[in-house]
């Protein structure tokens, strides 16, 4: 376990992915406090740039921006994240078990996995927020139910190759539970893709959102990130700091859950450590 | 009535010295325009929808049987010459003799006759309304039409553009159901454009009429109207010279301003004044509290109006006094003498109206709660969301903000009346009967119909004077009982009305004449040039 | 493996497609019933208003006046005879309507996918040899920030670049709307117009390719065959080309497979930006149209899509991995 935080946190660049994660973090849990009342106050006049009265300079309506940034970040994480994770679960599910036991099985789950598939995901996304009426959770359960699939695909590929692996096979020789082989067993090994792309998913569920919100399918008295860019995205060259603030914020966020991500895949992968 | 005749021996003569005059020296043909429509229409079927992109390529194509000077008045077009009877229920429309269709068929007054009775009359979503006293059109030769009218309609006159009623050719459209005719999306007309092709989510392509019925007209070869969904991008086309022409906020009203400062552009806001849209927020007077008057008043009190206009429209509007856009004020039917809303004090006068109406402040100093509806009209409408939200937050309601999309919001606002605050743009249109009525007057209280009173407000008195307005032939007593509608109205405030919208229209400077009538995009701009 | 056997396995997976893709249309109907309003009420509205009266008649013109089973039964009985039905808000029958709309987003398809799957493919490739070395982290860093930045905003800062400061590429559409080309002119222009949109799809799934190839790259290093490979005394570039190479591109095209309908439905914002004429536009305008026919023949369109592309993947992925058996 020791060597496991070792390697994890011992890679510069997954350190610092972690301490901006971790900032962030801290910043959504405290948002009533670091700027209190509510960020869709008109606080001033608009268009002030940053690093003057407000540390980041106000919108096109003379909101602060800083304020936005703040809960924004609790906005844009709550999503992401119960998405991701409701995804990931699904997904999971769904992939190893269709893999794991193959045949009929495997037909109806894939059937099911293709016709989520089949629909253009973003199409669908705004399908559901349109039919379910844009709020948070709206939102999550769009970004999660097009999301899922192809973590399904991936574990059920994984789960594929494992399986016919000698291990697993030994495994069943030796008359272990389809259970216990398959999560024993056959998941661990199906991990580091997993990891890879459930971090991306984190990443996409921001963008999917910031993408809702700039089509204006956001929920509309949330203040998220996506509010901001798609708020701003009209003063592109006039305001610079409009988009490019809540931009860099999505970005910063995005780059560190990646370098997590593939932190922990390094370092869950003990075989690296031969390289 | 004599005013009238005066007026047509005038425009008669008009005519004659335009068509003998010869084009200025310096307008040169040829050139290819490129023009900008948001969103791309779903049809070209102007007779079957009045979704506004349509127009903007269709009438090109098709001519209607006058047009309009900036004074609003009427001018020739298809019909060189009218008569109106004394009693205002006949209307004679002399029609020109060399007009063809694009098909090389020669236009009649069989023509007129089918488009009024059998299209516009029965489908148009609008001319149900404008015809619905036209019992018959006569045709005693080929090129008269006789109007027969219940009563006198004199906002009928007003609605016979292009725009709003184009002519159509019997002989294609007479064929087969002309709620799915194959030539919906292939118009045939008689305008300065014919159509050659129109590649979806992408252009339509118009090309110059030679046999056009104007000799010497269109200057321009072509007529390119391009789809581009993304509004910084158009603003990227037109600043790059890809796109010369874009109105009805197809620009960003920041961009509008921006873009007027290069050489190369120029910005105008005339080519709306048979249009004049109010921007507006509705509010359900049947839903507690809002069925108090006093409430209402401290609503529109509490709305900032110069903000919205400042900080959301850049600058493109001014503050609207009532129902009637100050665009009618020429025509005396527009007054500025109504309760005024946009006063200093308007935050303590609402708070004390409120105070008054039996809502004081209670926990937070809220007194009570809403929810307002966005309209999906895109960021604009988000953004005045979001600032009524906070305006009204001063005064201490609360509202709580809704998004939905198009389909969901009107059948949640005019179907279900299940709403309490929503945003709206209404067009006035060229005549308040047209225009104005379906927001204020108690007939049309009709659930289920879009765009009609949906606050549910009327009032008998109102109601009285716009019956009389709508059938009386005398200019200025229908000028006075709208401005007695306004006054009633406004002090009752079933909608704050809160600014005349001033669309920008943003025209490349190589080209010039664009904008020359009441209708802006919506003319035919046979006269436009290219330098 | 046998060509019967393939043959007789392309049969079962096409034969298993038919429902799944009638299923879509059915579940989307479905769907598409809870959502509030309706066309009629819709295209009233964009009218700027219309008597009651109107829109009753727009309601029978559309038998949206029948009870939902009757519409269902009538568009899956067209369906099975591949009618697609009419738009009246488009005034034109579905299928034309989605097929000019077909080859403009095939076209931007394909290209992203040769162009991201290539990139993507490479770069990880490039990143997994050089691992844990500054090139690998610069590889890493700029795929993960062009996948990070949104879409519409990467679009129009090229479009600023290119289009407007440095002027070499056009700013929007498919073609030049001005001058109507013909033939191979008409093509230059066209892949002219190309390539913005191209590259800024490209660049939000390129990060995505490089980073799976990168770490199922890594994966299969330190696995039993390759250590076997080793001990065999092959070139370390000969393992990485015979065996590494091969197996890690499983996952890759595992999910370029997925991404066909994503890629779909997620050119949205870049057609949205460029103004380019595909099925993602009409989509999201149906949608909110309410015109249901030509959504729902937008979603039968691309299932088919999706579940050709899905059969041609999992064929691949029993070429490139012999242990993978047909069942």
């Amino acid at each position: 376990m020791r060597s496991f935080w070792r390697r994890f946190l011992g890679n510069p660049r997954v350190a610092i992915g972690f301490v901006w994660l971790a900032f962030v973090v801290v910043v959504a849990v405290g948002a009533s406090v670091l700027a209190p009342g509510t960020p869709f106050a008109i606080v001033s006049k608009p268009f002030a740039p940053p690093i003057g009265e407000f540390l980041f300079g106000t919108d096109s309506l003379g909101r602060s921006l800083a304020a936005g940034l703040v809960h924004g970040a609790r906005t844009s994480l709550l999503i992401a994240i119960l998405a991701t994770v409701a995804a990931v679960a699904f997904g999971t599910f769904v992939g190893s078990i269709s893999g794991f036991y193959g045949g009929i099985v495997d037909d109806v789950l894939m059937r099911l996995t293709e016709f989520f598939q089949t629909i253009p995901s973003f199409i669908f996304a705004i399908v559901l927020v349109a039919i379910l009426s844009p709020s948070g959770t709206s939102v999550v359960i769009a970004i999660a139910t097009v999301s899922w699939p192809p973590i399904a695909r991936i574990t059920r590929g994984e789960v594929l190759t494992i399986k016919a692996r000698e291990f697993v096979q030994a495994a069943v020789v030796v008359g272990q539970r389809d259970m216990a082989i398959l999560v024993g067993q056959v998941l661990p090994n199906a991990l580091s893709p997993l990891i890879v792309t459930g971090s991306l998913l984190v990443a996409n569920a921001i963008l999917i959102e910031s993408a809702l919100s700039f089509l204006g399918l956001g929920a509309p008295n949330l203040m998220s990130w996506g509010f901001q860019i798609g708020a701003g995205r009209a003063f592109l060259r006039d305001a610079w700091w409009l988009v490019t603030v809540p931009g860099t914020a999505i970005l910063l966020t995005v780059l560190s859950i990646n370098l997590v991500g593939e932190g922990l895949n390094d370092a869950l992968n003990p075989r690296l450590r031969d390289l | 009535m004599r005013k009238l005749r005066t007026a047509i021996v005038a425009a008669v003569v008009l005519v004659v010295s335009a068509i003998a005059g010869s084009p200025a020296s310096a307008q040169k043909p040829g050139g290819t325009l490129v023009q900008i429509t948001q969103p791309e229409p779903p049809n070209l079927a102007p007779y079957i929808s009045t979704s506004a992109p349509i127009s903007q390529v269709t009438a090109k194509i098709y001519d209607g049987l006058l047009e309009y000077g900036f004074d609003l008045k009427p001018k020739p077009s298809l019909a060189e010459s009218w008569q109106i009877s004394p009693d205002g229920k006949t209307v004679a429309f002399k029609l020109r003799k060399d007009v063809k269709f694009h098909d090389g068929k020669p236009l009649t007054a069989a023509d007129v006759k089918f488009t009024i009775m059998e299209v516009l009359k029965k489908v148009h979503p609008r001319g149900i309304n404008t015809f619905r006293d036209v019992t018959d059109v006569e045709t005693p030769d080929d090129f008269t039409a006789v109007f027969k009218l219940a009563n006198a309609a004199p906002y009928m006159l007003a609605a016979l553009s292009g725009y709003e009623s184009p002519i159509l050719p019997k002989h294609v459209f007479g064929q087969g159901d002309i709620k799915t005719h194959p030539n919906a999306n292939q118009p045939i007309g008689t305008g300065p454009f014919k159509f050659v092709e129109w590649r979806r989510g992408e252009l339509v392509r118009l090309d110059k009429n030679p046999d056009y019925w104007r000799k010497g007209l269109p200057y321009l070869d072509r007529i390119v109207v391009r789809f581009i969904n993304d509004e910084a991008t158009r603003t990227a086309a037109l600043e790059k010279g890809e796109a010369h022409v874009a109105g009805f906020g197809a620009v960003p009203y920041n961009d509008a301003k921006k873009l007027a400062q290069l050489p190369s552009i120029e910005v105008t806001t005339k080519g709306y004044e048979m249009i004049s849209p109010v921007v507006e927020l509705l509010i359900n007077t049947k839903k507690a509290p809002l069925d108090n008057q006093k409430v209402r008043q401290a609503m529109a009190y509490a709305v900032d109006r110069q903000f919205v206009i400042d900080n959301i429209w850049f600058g493109f509007g001014k503050p609207a006094t009532g129902l009637i856009s100050s665009n009618f004020a020429p025509s005396g039917l527009y007054t500025a003498e109504v309760t005024k809303y946009q006063v200093p004090d308007g935050i303590e006068r609402a708070n004390k109206l409120l105070d008054e109406a039996g809502f004081p402040r209670k926990d937070g100093g809220i007194r009570f709660e809403i929810v307002h509806d966005i309209t999906p009209y895109g960021p604009e409408w988000q953004r005045f969301g979001e600032v009524v939200q906070q305006q009204l937050a001063k005064v201490g309601i609360k509202a709580t903000l809704r998004y939905e999309d198009v389909a969901t919001w009107l059948k949640r606002i005019y179907s279900d009346y299940d709403f309490a605050l929503t945003s709206n743009f209404l067009y006035n249109l060229p005549d308040p009967v047209l225009g104005v009525h379906r927001a204020i007057h108690g007939k049309l209280i009709r659930q289920g119909t879009v765009f009609v009173n949906g606050s549910q407000w009327s009032d008998p008195r109102a109601d009285e004077l716009m019956d009389k307005a709508t059938i009386e032939p005398d200019a200025e007593k229908r000028a006075e009982y709208y401005r007695e509608v306004q006054k009633i109205a406004v002090a009752a405030s079933p909608i704050i009305w809160v600014f005349e919208l001033n669309f920008p229209t943003v025209i490349n400077k190589r080209y010039k004449d664009v904008i020359a009538s009441p209708l802006g995009i919506y003319a035919n701009f046979a006269t436009a040039w290219r330098e | 493996m046998g060509a019967a056997r393939l043959l007789r396995y392309l049969l079962r997976r096409i034969l298993q497609a038919i429902p799944v893709v009638l299923g879509v249309v059915v579940l989307n109907f479905l769907l598409l019933q809870l959502a509030p309003g309706d066309a009629a009420t819709v295209l009233a509205g964009e009218a700027g208003g219309a008597p009651a009266e109107y829109i009753q008649q727009l309601r029978e013109r559309f038998g949206l006046d029948k009870p939902v089973p009757v519409q269902l039964a009538v568009y899956v009985k067209n369906i099975l005879v591949l009618d697609l039905g009419y738009s009246f808000r488009n005034a034109s029958p579905v299928l034309p309507l989605i097929l000019g709309r077909l080859w403009p987003t095939l076209l931007l398809m394909g290209t992203t996918l040769v162009l991201s799957v290539g990139g993507g493919v490479l770069l990880g490739l490039f990143a997994a040899v050089w691992v844990r070395s500054w090139k690998d982290h610069v590889i890493s860093l700029l795929a993960i920030i062009s996948y990070a930045m949104p879409l519409f905003w990467i679009g129009l800062m090229l479009i600023l670049l290119f289009s407007i400061k440095l002027d070499w590429l056009p700013t929007s559409g498919m073609e030049d709307a001005a001058a109507f080309y013909e033939g191979w002119e008409r093509a230059a222009d066209i892949a002219k117009h190309l390539i913005l949109p191209a590259v800024t799809l490209s660049l939000f799934y390129i990060a995505l390719y490089a980073r799976l190839m990168r770490a199922t790259m890594l994966d299969q290093r330190g696995l039993d065959y390759v250590t076997t490979a080793r001990a065999k005394g092959l070139a370390e570039r000969q393992i990485t080309i015979r065996h590494v190479v091969r197996n890690a591109l499983l996952p890759v095209v595992t999910v370029a497979g997925v991404q066909v309908g994503g890629l779909l439905g997620g050119s949205v914002v870049v057609e949205s930006v460029f103004a380019w004429p595909g099925l993602g536009q009409l989509a999201f305008q149906s949608l909110f149209a309410r015109d249901l026919n030509l959504l729902l023949g937008i979603f039968f369109i691309s299932s088919c899509l999706v579940v050709v592309v899905n059969i041609i993947v999992d064929i691949v992925y029993i070429l490139l991995d012999p242990r993978i058996r047909v069942g």
